[in-house]
């Protein structure tokens, strides 16, 4: 309950095209230069290895430096050992380098990595750098814009390092490569009118990893849905099925709940 | 009493000369942004045109993401500023258009102004203006689509000035 009315303080965020927020992946566009975003992820996951679930909790603080770099800091929570506590923590920038804009449409390229810590029991083979392992990723991302619809594409090389009490296990391979494709779409309104009216996006991404080494592979698909709140705040509603899985996995099918708010030129 | 009015009109006389020198008025931009579709990201750019302490209300339609804005008065900046602003958002500009009085007697084809560290630069003009508050497009690199300026640079070749990029150099063209 604590967790709870944590979570409702710092509710809701904004980013750059709505149909273009994916919930479980990023776009090759940046947040506002000058915004701060603070976004809450939630995900409660069946537990693949035993019963019961597991709960996460991911807050975020992403910041545009300027027009084309953005970076953000998250802390990955979870309640996988006895009751909810802090697993790890991860850093993401975000160079765009490449954009051609036109009416109602942009074609856009970025550069991105991340960095990430973490303490947690390693058990699974999957790669997770957003709460399972200590690791870095670099990679690219496209994102095309067409009127309502916004279709993006990355693909990224993921490095598993040690976590900091549990060494990756050498049987495991440690590195692979991450893939994703997204399209959103505007449903609502047809015809603005102002900036008080709610949007409404539907979405549907896909992330999958192989393993370098032994080809062993992932693909899941995420449904989502998400509410812009007075062009300023965000609600995100997502289920993420596994699709396909030769690999073992801690948990894979679930629910997320994100709330993000942004604080438009919070910096010059 | 009678001196120290005296002085004040001098004072006023003075800097309602030096003012009159060479000076533009804009009175209110049309800028129509590229690049999105959505309302939050429209906001982004809202938001932004806002923080200038020289603007006094912004007009937007979202539909077409079409912002207008509006100077308070004797008060306006540079077309950079607010392409620059625009960018930052994360968009660029599509067109802009300033609603301007030029202090010359007419402009026409080729006319050259300077305005403290700006140069206008009038090309494309059809019918002369004459010292009037007229609509002007500014057609430089960042404030025309890319695809645009690419086709313009083609037709304008004989404008030798204009495909040279300068920030504080102007090309602008009559509605």
């Amino acid at each position: 309950m604590k967790y709870l009315s944590i979570v409702f303080l710092l509710l809701v965020s904004f980013k750059i095209d709505a149909q273009e927020l994916f919930v479980v992946t990023e776009p090759a566009s940046n947040v506002p230069a000058g915004s701060i975003g603070v976004r809450v992820g939630q995900s409660l996951m069946k537990n693949q290895l035993e019963s019961g679930s597991m709960y996460n909790l991911t807050p975020e603080v992403t910041w545009g430096i300027n027009k084309n770099i953005m970076v953000r800091t998250s802390a990955f929570l979870s309640n996988q050992e006895n009751g909810l506590g802090l697993k790890g923590g991860g850093f993401y920038a975000k160079y765009r380098f490449f954009s051609v804009d036109d009416l109602q449409s942009h074609f856009r390229m970025a550069a991105f990595g991340r960095y990430s810590y973490n303490n947690s029991f390693i058990n699974q083979e999957a790669i997770d750098l957003m709460g399972g392992n200590s690791g870095y990723e670099a990679g690219l991302v496209a994102t095309q814009l067409i009127h309502k619809v916004a279709i993006s594409s990355s693909a990224s090389y993921v490095r598993a390092l040690n976590n900091s009490d549990y060494s990756f296990p050498d049987f495991l391979g440690n590195s692979a490569v991450n893939y994703t494709f997204s399209v959103g779409k505007l449903m609502y309104p047809k015809n603005y009118t102002s900036f008080k009216q709610t949007n409404i996006n539907a979405m549907l991404e896909f992330t999958g990893q192989t393993i370098t080494e032994n080809g062993k592979s992932y693909l899941d698909v995420v449904p989502s849905i998400q509410f812009i709140i007075n062009s300023q705040a965000r609600i995100d509603l997502a289920y993420k099925k596994e699709l396909y899985s030769s690999m073992q996995r801690a948990t894979s099918d679930g629910v997320f709940l994100k709330l993000e708010y942004t604080f438009f030129n919070v910096t010059k | 009493m009678k001196t120290l009015h005296i002085k004040f009109v001098a004072a006023a006389l003075l800097v309602l000369l030096t003012g009159v020198k060479s000076y533009s008025q804009i009175t209110k931009v049309k800028i129509m942004a590229t690049g999105l579709t959505c309302s939050m990201c429209s906001n982004a750019i809202n938001k932004q045109l806002k923080s200038f302490t020289e603007v006094d209300s912004i007009g937007t339609d979202l539909n077409t993401n079409t912002f207008t804005v509006y100077f308070k008065k004797d008060n306006s900046l540079q077309p950079k500023v607010l392409k620059n602003a625009v960018e930052k958002a994360g968009f660029f500009v599509g067109s802009m258009v300033l609603t301007a009085k030029f202090h010359t007697p007419t402009i026409e084809d080729n006319t050259t102004l300077k305005v403290d560290d700006v140069t206008y630069n009038f090309i494309d003009i059809k019918t002369p203006v004459a010292h009037a508050e007229t609509r002007y497009r500014v057609l430089d690199k960042g404030f025309v689509t890319q695809k645009e300026y690419k086709k313009l640079v083609k037709s304008y070749s004989k404008y030798p000035g204009y495909a040279t990029e300068n920030e504080n150099d102007y090309y602008l063209k009559t509605l």
